[in-house]
């Protein structure tokens, strides 16, 4: 399975799971990122490492439109540059320091993130709407059998309690998928409730696929 | 009210962090638990034959059991934390309280595999631990589906306070929380609640005390 082949924007979160303030760990091309909100809804990636010590920022804390690392206060704006070091408070913190910004978008309730700069937009997708991220411990082919679903560019369509569902797949790790599913944008609370466990089911049997061909 | 407390120990903080939330004065009796075994001691299991912390005393009643204590201390000081009156709500709190234990048994016994170099199956208890943290984060996704917070009903109550430590602390078992989008809600909108205390392992939300870079207003 060949999944985004076309685009170079990964999808790797749903918005509202990053509300305003709010920071979340990722993992770009197997690469541990951090994905924040401002407090004025300004999404921003970086590298999960803090310059000075190593602590992954996803540990910190969003306050204003600065991420700051929990471990020594190491303040960083959205352009990635250190704005502030608590320990030397006097000091202009030089350019060189910063947490390695990325490129991000906010498109269709989806946040995704660019490894290198690009000019294009993500894919659009047109009448879905997010409901929720979970990660598969299988491989992007489990799952889109578990699903029986079509595979598309960025992973699997397939019809699900009656709904017209899509799943965005990204592998992480050697079997460990995220999986962002959107569904039709008329689908029902109720009906979304009943994807959502439907949805665990398919995560049963993916796993129990790629644990039967691991034994193998 | 006596706790016989240990500062690493997640069911003692469940006791904590409930008193220091409705505001329940709790007098706090530290327990030498590691190195000192002092949990297995006369004195100690003289109150608890079963040789367990937390224990709280308050007068002539003794209660072993971390649910217990929780009820204890909202029926007196918070009876709202108990839930709504509903056969429903009721009967959601004890399941969740219920399920707690497995939190604990699963995740907890990772951890003290991992942290205390403890006795267990490793592998089996994290696989154990990850059925619970999916079970609860399909849980509170359903509940934001609903537009919900909390576990049971509109407002915080006892359940969300004895899931919440071994939930924070799984990673001490080597048990990522990264995949679960709700339970790191559900944890955030749990340590912004005033009163909120800290343990080793699960710090206080430093964006909500104000700012040291920006002045005071009339500073």
């Amino acid at each position: 399975m060949r999944l985004n082949a076309s685009s170079p924007w990964i999808p790797l979160a749903l918005s509202g799971d990053i509300p305003n303030g709010t920071v979340i760990p990722a993992t770009l091309c197997s690469k541990p990122i951090a994905i924040w909100r401002s407090q004025s809804g300004q999404v921003n990636a970086n590298g999960n490492r803090c310059p000075h010590r190593g602590m992954r920022l996803s540990h910190g804390f969003v306050r204003g439109e600065t991420l700051s690392c929990i471990y020594h206060g190491w303040r960083f704006g959205q352009d990635g540059a250190c704005q502030h070091i608590p320990a030397h408070p006097d000091v202009v913190p030089p350019a060189s320091i910063n947490c390695g910004p990325l490129q991000v978008a906010e498109q269709d309730g989806v946040i995704w993130v660019a490894e290198d700069q690009v000019e294009s937009q993500p894919p659009r997708l047109d009448g879905l709407k997010p409901l929720r991220s979970l990660v598969f411990c299988a491989e992007p082919e489990a799952i889109l059998t578990a699903s029986g679903g079509t595979e598309v560019d960025l992973g699997v369509e397939a019809t699900l309690a009656g709904t017209r569902i899509c799943l965005l797949l990204q592998g992480q790790a050697p079997a460990e998928t995220l999986c962002l599913v959107l569904v039709d944008q008329a689908t029902s609370p109720k009906a979304c409730a009943e994807i959502s466990r439907a949805l665990e089911g398919i995560r049963r049997r993916a796993e129990g696929e790629t644990e039967k061909r691991g034994a193998a | 009210m006596i706790l016989y407390d240990y500062i690493l120990s997640p069911s003692c903080y469940k006791v904590r962090l409930m008193a220091a939330l409705i505001g329940a004065p709790l007098e706090l009796r530290p327990v030498d638990f590691h190195p000192g075994k002092e949990h297995l001691g006369e004195d100690l299991l003289a109150l608890n034959p079963a040789g367990s912390i937390p224990i709280l005393v308050d007068g002539d009643l003794i209660l072993s059991e971390s649910a217990a204590m929780l009820a204890y201390l909202a029926g007196q000081y918070a009876p709202d934390w108990l839930g709504e009156e509903t056969a429903t709500s009721r009967a959601m709190v004890q399941q969740w309280l219920a399920f707690a234990h497995r939190l604990t048994a699963a995740l907890g016994g990772a951890r003290l595999v991992e942290m205390l170099h403890g006795q267990g199956d490793l592998e089996a208890l994290q696989t154990a631990g990850i059925a619970a943290l999916r079970e609860l984060e399909a849980a509170l996704f359903k509940r934001r589906l609903d537009g919900g917070t909390w576990l049971v009903g509109e407002s915080i109550t006892i359940a969300d306070v004895a899931c919440f430590p071994y939930v924070a602390l799984a990673p001490d078992g080597s048990i990522s929380l990264d995949p679960y989008p709700s339970i790191r809600l559900w944890m955030r909108a749990l340590r912004g609640q005033a009163g909120f205390v800290e343990m080793p392992g699960i710090h206080r939300r430093h964006e909500l005390a104000p700012d040291p870079l920006t002045p005071a207003e009339g500073a």
